[in-house]
């Protein structure tokens, strides 16, 4: 496997997770999607070869030094509060089927923009790029067993506020 | 923390983490076992499990279509890494079988930009026009503006090549849709061009920050329109779904010939666009140019298919899981070096102590970066102790002889351990009126590559040097080389003042960092403007990739030295995030006989710049070094606390060949030992089993006499505890001279030490925790910051007040007072 096919899978496994995980530190896409093309040129430097085994972790990392880079120069303009909110799914008209799940989702994204950032953060890292506790310890350096514990708090702080608002059948 | 409401018995369970490591995975072995089972007997916490994993569930969706990149913008990084894999290829090694594979990925690349264009385009081009209407934009050049300023994308030269090569594939494409044959001549360029800024236009519009109503519109339209120009060819592209297969390939197969001319154009409609900035360009356009020779032969091999074909290898295996993990380390780009903290040494065994003096203090503002800005504890390896100590202003007292520096001895005792003794080592230079200052010969060479293109780099840069240039003298000459795609003088030599704010102002970062021979002009420029008895210096200003032509270390500490040892300096301003290389830029200002400052914020530059330009750039002393010799008789060991990396063997003292630190006017350095005095135990000695052959040695003169010494002649019977040493050069001198200080063993009560010196202790102890070090692993954040808090004394410019602020942040960060 040359480099080059290694640096496109990567940035197909991870691009979407990594702009994503930006956004929710800089606030804005165009920062974001600034922090994850540095971080993959600074990739495309890097011994490819030796940073397999740790590639996930190794992004994350270096993106999330970036992204904070970014917030500084951001912060001025947009409220990070308000823009770690994603509003593109009012934005954008969904067939009818998937209007339920939508809702489900736009619901969620609301509690867990509640929630506090170390704990958005760590959930970001779970759930879209799918880290392991040791990756997101690494990323984030907390410890392994505070990444367990912010998760924790993070999803049972969520299902309780889920069930609490009643209208979603599947979970209750 | 949180608990669930449910009021089932569970509530003690649920304080485990235990059921979110379950469903996540985490749980392994004997405890998945013993959970399952439990689960098995205990519907509410099988019910509990259930919930969890249904809302792990709805929380494990993809990031929105929203969080990808644009085509351009993927563009763009391709090409910037092809071209940055492109040169490093032809750096090591002109393989030609290489360049054929990269050459090849271009020109797949050129193919796949063609074919894609084909479908995408015909929708797109309608819809432009009608966007460019509806906002009542005429002519398509008004909005380059805002695209200039939209992106730090388009200020690279890349940009504009990829986009002008998908302009000048649209303009191709076109016609191909149409079934028209257009002729590529000359006359077809004015068409050519003004069609390459409408989709620049375009390009930059799709992705703009600067919103606003034209923006705002063009959105809706794009969100409203049934597939996108940017989701359809993003799509295409990056992905290995089946419906990429679009129809625009086989045709772009078929038609070589034509692919072959959109590559040539595709370099050479590449259009200078000013100063050495157009040089990269050109460069740039070298190898597309050359694309289709390279092309006929490879395009066979390419498969155009999804991912792959970008770069002309075809996705084989999934890459993410091919290797087994291995031992995981440091995550950051950033480059520190870790040394040992230096050990407790027997003085029986060990009588000389020498090391070289260091004033740098870049490592204070990196840790200060880390703890305030990054909230996290700084990696132990970015912690020099000496540098934290080093950064605070401290009022010794101005030396009375003839010598440039005073020499200060105080002893007290250790805060962190009653049974130590701390003896601190202050030296202060002597401070220079400014119209006695010499005339200074100062070449800023300054990284304007891309990645210093962010506040905190080179408009912090620009704003510290322009204090600097306000406190210049008259005399005093600036000049300014920069580099990144290439390097070149932007300000020739010069006394000014104007002329140097000027240049200051024009500096734009942008471009990869690869400024061939950049060092050598800035010595070249400073040889031929050489100020004899004058302060000579090359002063780097970098976020660290300070590729400045010479790529080997080595090859480069050579020049810095060959270049020191004809009189001119180096210094090292580091700045920005992520990328510093701060071991290897202490390395090389170090061998530059400069100093490497780290500047985090204006206030730091306008510190560094500003207010020590007096110490920052005028040398007093050079090749300073201590040595400190231990009287055995009442020091049973001792450690030097910092200087980790400036430790020098014995013999090194009076070697005058020997590189050591420099001082500045004014600057004070300031190092500790910590003593333990005789009769009392060395923490960590190390056992070591007696020796067979030899006795220990014991007090009295031993083999150690190759230095003349006031302290050498009875130790044994002094009540002296010690006896400083130093050897210092004049700037431009050759031969050291020596100074000796004996301090008697009277140790002060801490209540009685100097402000300066509980301050300095304080700030050592801070160093020492943030390394780990087990020596203060009893005194916590809080009480170090109750050993600093009275010592603040006048304080100018609040440093200390700040540093206090600093140890509250790391006692948060380190959680001291949480409840876990």
């Amino acid at each position: 496997m040359s480099d080059e096919a290694f640096f496109t899978q990567a940035l197909a496994r991870y691009e979407r997770p990594l702009i994503s995980y930006a956004k929710s530190i800089t606030g804005d896409w165009e920062s974001a999607k600034d922090a994850v093309q540095e971080t993959f040129l600074r990739l495309n430097r890097e011994n490819l070869k030796d940073l397999e085994p740790r590639l996930a972790a190794w992004l994350f990392a270096v993106c999330r030094t970036r992204a904070i880079d970014y917030r500084r120069k951001v912060v001025r303009f947009v409220s990070p509060d308000e823009g770690t909110l994603e509003q593109t799914a009012d934005d954008q008209p969904a067939p009818l089927e998937r209007l339920a799940q939508a809702e489900d989702r736009t619901q969620l994204a609301e509690l867990l923009a509640r929630l506090p950032e170390n704990q958005r953060e760590v959930v970001k890292l779970k759930f879209e790029a799918g880290l392991s506790y040791r990756e997101i310890s690494e990323v984030t350096r907390h410890s392994v067993s505070n990444v367990g514990f912010l998760l924790h708090t993070a999803i049972q702080t969520l299902r309780r506020q889920w069930n609490s608002s009643t209208q979603l059948p599947h979970l209750s | 923390m949180e608990l669930l409401h449910s009021t089932s018995p569970l509530v003690m369970k649920t304080e485990s983490t235990r059921i979110t490591d379950y469903v996540l995975g985490e749980l392994t072995g004997t405890e998945r076992e013993m959970f399952e089972n439990e689960m098995a007997t205990n519907p509410a916490l099988l019910e509990e499990v259930r919930q969890t994993q249904a809302l792990c569930e709805s929380l494990s969706v993809n990031p929105e279509s929203e969080a990808s990149f644009s085509e351009e913008e993927r563009a763009v990084l391709l090409t910037r890494i092809r071209g940055e894999r492109l040169e490093a290829t032809e750096k090591k090694s002109r393989a030609i079988w290489s360049r054929i594979v990269v050459y090849g990925g271009l020109a797949a690349a050129a193919c796949v930009m063609l074919s894609l264009s084909v479908p995408a385009v015909t929708s797109s081009r309608s819809r432009e026009s009608r966007q460019l209407a509806s906002t009542e934009i005429s002519d398509s050049t008004a909005v380059l503006p805002t695209m200039e300023g939209a992106s730090t994308l388009t200020r690279q030269s890349d940009y504009e090549l990829a986009a002008k090569a998908q302009a000048v594939g649209t303009l191709i494409a076109l016609p191909l849709v149409a079934a028209t044959s257009m002729p590529l001549d000359d006359s077809s360029r004015p068409e050519m061009e003004r069609s390459d800024k409408q989709l620049q236009a375009n390009l930059g519009t799709d992705h703009s920050v600067s919103s606003g109503k034209i923006q705002d519109e063009l959105n809706q339209q794009l969100a409203a329109a049934p597939a996108s120009l940017v989701a359809m060819d993003a799509t295409a592209i990056t992905s290995n779904l089946p419906h990429t297969q679009v129809p625009g390939e086989r045709r772009a197969f078929s038609l070589p010939e034509k692919t072959q001319e959109l590559a040539g154009l595709a370099g050479a409609a590449v259009t200078p666009s000013g100063d050495w900035k157009s040089k990269e360009v050109k460069r740039d356009g070298v190898p597309m140019a050359s694309l289709s020779e390279a092309d006929s032969r490879t395009r066979p091999d390419v498969k155009l298919n999804g991912t792959g074909a970008v770069f002309g290898v075809a996705p084989e295996v999934d890459v993410m899981r091919g290797y087994r993990p291995q031992q995981q380390s440091e995550f950051n780009a950033e480059g520190y070096d870790y040394q040992e903290e230096n050990r407790f040494l027997n003085a029986k065994e060990n009588q000389l102590s020498t090391f070289s003096i260091d004033v740098d203090t870049a490592s204070y503002s990196n840790v200060r970066r880390f703890l305030q800005q990054q909230n996290q504890l700084p990696p132990k390896g970015a912690v020099r102790t000496e540098e934290l100590i080093n950064y605070f202003p401290y009022t010794y007292p101005q030396p009375e002889g003839t010598d440039p520096f005073s020499v200060n001895v105080e002893v007290s005792k250790a805060p962190w351990n009653p049974e130590h003794e701390l003896v601190r080592i202050a030296l202060k230079g002597r401070e220079l009126a400014e119209s006695k200052r010499p005339v200074s010969n100062l070449v800023f060479l300054i990284d304007v590559s891309g990645s210093m293109d962010s506040p905190d780099k080179l408009p912090l840069l620009k704003k510290s040097l322009i204090e600097l240039t306000a406190r210049l003298a008259p005399k005093d000459r600036v000049a300014i080389v920069v580099y990144a795609g290439s390097s070149g003088l932007v300000l020739p030599s010069t006394a000014d003042k104007g002329e140097i704010r000027a240049a200051l102002d024009r500096l734009n970062a942008g471009g990869s960092t690869n400024g061939a021979d950049g060092i050598k002009l800035a010595y070249r420029e400073a040889r031929e403007n050489f100020i004899e008895e004058g302060n000579n210096r090359v002063i780097l200003c970098t976020d660290g990739d300070f590729n400045v032509g010479i790529t080997n270390e080595q090859a480069l500490v050579d020049l810095i030295e060959k270049q020191r040892a004809s009189g001119i300096f180096l210094s090292v301003l580091g700045f920005g995030t992520g990328n510093l290389k701060d071991s290897q830029m202490e390395k090389i200002a170090d061998k530059g006989n400069g100093n490497y400052a780290y500047i985090d914020s204006i206030a730091e530059g306008r510190k560094v710049l500003g207010e020590q330009m007096g110490g920052t750039l005028f040398a007093i002393a050079k090749d300073v070094k201590i040595q400190v010799e231990f009287n055995p008789a009442v020091v049973a060991g001792y450690r030097l606390i910092g200087y980790e990396n400036r430790v020098l063997a014995k013999e090194d003292f009076n070697n005058d060949k020997k590189d050591a630190g420099e001082i500045g006017a004014g600057h004070t350095v300031t190092a500790f030992y910590e003593v333990v005095p005789a009769g009392k135990p060395l923490p960590d000695a190390d056992s070591v089993d007696a020796l067979k052959y030899q006795t220990p040695v014991v007090d009295g003169p031993k083999s150690e006499t190759r230095n003349p010494q006031p302290s050498e002649a009875k130790p044994s019977q002094s009540n002296e505890l010690l006896t400083v040493k130093l050897r210092y050069k004049q700037p431009d001198g050759d031969t050291s001279k020596l100074l000796a200080v004996p301090v008697a063993n009277e140790v002060k009560e801490w209540t009685a030490a100097s402000e300066d010196f509980r301050f300095a202790a304080a700030v050592a102890a801070f160093g020492l925790k943030l390394r780990g070090s087990k020596s203060v692993q009893d005194l916590d954040w809080a009480e170090i910051q109750k050993l600093a808090r009275p010592n603040l004394g006048e304080d100018p410019g609040s440093y200390r007040a700040e540093f206090l602020t600093l140890i509250e942040k790391a006692r948060r960060i380190s959680g001291e007072d949480e409840d876990r």
